[in-house]
């Protein structure tokens, strides 16, 4: 059972002015917290990396909340910024992509394979949506998904692009 | 979850914080700008009506927007030191909008030819930039180290806005000395010189202040 969010307030707070009992019991907590969390929103495989990303967070970060204000969206927060950073690395990996038109091989540490992001996808125009699907989820090659889609290689590089990085906003903007 | 050892560590590490209050920065802030205002009044000088006691009914208007869009923002920035999920805050929006009205002006009174001394004051209009950008860099610094101690959760949001309220503060304290009431100068300087701190703010702050 996750404690209230009357007592994980007063937790942080108690944490705030140097509790450690009070932390190790809020960290306990949030931890369950942030695996429910993440646990809808993304693959079980990649629950346990981005729970412990963000606990790090909150113990760096635990200055910045405010203890007149509910803890629970400050964690969501968070969270959120944890998860997005995640899809902004893939982003930046698609953007290197992009510039080396010759460098289509290794898929394995794409948002795809770690992240799913299905209930997102539907968002996206059908062409950045079907060029993220083919090839950073389904692992096809660009020259596959070419073939499968029916989108220019210049395309679908372009449409990967502009995808993740409108991910990332809608997820930011939830 | 094997979070277990990372929970102990993070227990073994914990030391007491002062949670983040919002309004030091923003007071911080606005010292700064007096002293800017007090610099640029002892370099430049000040408007003679405001001197007088007799201030320019667009000199007013000008002012009040730029302190509320300067003002707003830079609430909303020290805000986002702090995030939340569903905290809105957003009274710069409605400042940005009443901004906008100088530039829409001025465009709508230069299409009838009449351009006032906008072009031909360009060596004010420079000055102005400067002084803003001077005044904003340096109203930025407490924003930026809230953001920096803070948690912001979107970072080029937190550019712009510190780069606009950095701007609309610096040319604040600029406008103090601005001799010139004519809608389509204040309309392409003033604009330049907000527009300019916001572009700088987004290209630069995202690099500060993540985490």
């Amino acid at each position: 059972m996750i404690a209230r969010e009357e007592t994980l307030r007063d937790l942080m707070t108690r944490a705030q002015g140097g509790d450690k009992q009070a932390y190790a019991v809020l960290l306990e907590q949030t931890g369950r917290w942030l695996t429910r969390f993440f646990a809808q929103k993304i693959s079980p495989d990649a629950v346990d990396d981005l729970v412990q990303d963000t606990l790090i967070s909150l113990h760096r970060k635990r200055a910045s909340y405010d203890p007149t204000r509910p803890f629970l969206p400050w964690l969501a927060a968070i969270a959120r910024y944890r998860w997005v950073d995640r899809l902004r690395q893939t982003y930046r990996h698609a953007a290197d992509e992009l510039q080396d038109q010759y460098s289509v091989g290794d898929h394995e540490d794409v948002i795809g394979a770690k992240i799913s992001i299905d209930r997102l996808l539907h968002q996206l125009p059908e062409g950045q949506a079907v060029a993220i699907r083919l090839v950073k989820i389904d692992g096809l090659s660009i020259a596959e998904a070419c073939n499968k889609c029916g989108q220019s290689e210049p395309l679908v590089k372009v449409n990967i692009h502009r995808g993740l990085k409108r991910l990332a906003a809608l997820i930011e903007s939830e | 979850m094997n979070n277990k050892f990372d929970i102990a560590a993070l227990v073994v590490d914990l030391e007491p914080v002062t949670a983040l209050n919002p309004r030091r920065p923003l007071m911080i802030a606005a010292a700064i700008l007096a002293a800017m205002i007090a610099l640029i009044i002892g370099i430049q000088g000040i408007r003679a009506d405001v001197m007088a006691g007799h201030p320019d009914e667009m000199f007013l208007i000008r002012a009040g927007i730029l302190l509320v869009l300067g003002g707003a923002t830079a609430n909303a920035v020290t805000s986002m030191a702090s995030p939340s999920v569903g905290k809105s805050n957003n009274g710069w929006q409605i400042a940005l909008a009443a901004a906008v009205v100088f530039p829409l002006s001025a465009l709508i009174v230069a299409t009838t030819g009449d351009i006032g001394p906008a072009v031909s004051a360009m060596q004010s209009g420079m000055r102005c930039m400067m002084y803003s950008a001077i005044g904003g860099l340096a109203t930025a610094v407490p924003m930026v180290l809230a953001l920096r101690r803070g948690a912001p959760t979107s970072l080029a949001r937190a550019g712009w806005l510190t780069g606009i309220a950095a701007g609309g503060l610096g040319a604040f304290a600029y406008n103090l000395h601005c001799p010139f009431n004519n809608v389509v100068y204040i309309g392409l300087w003033y604009t330049l010189a907000v527009g300019g701190c916001a572009v700088i703010g987004r290209l630069v702050v995202p690099r500060l202040i993540r985490w």
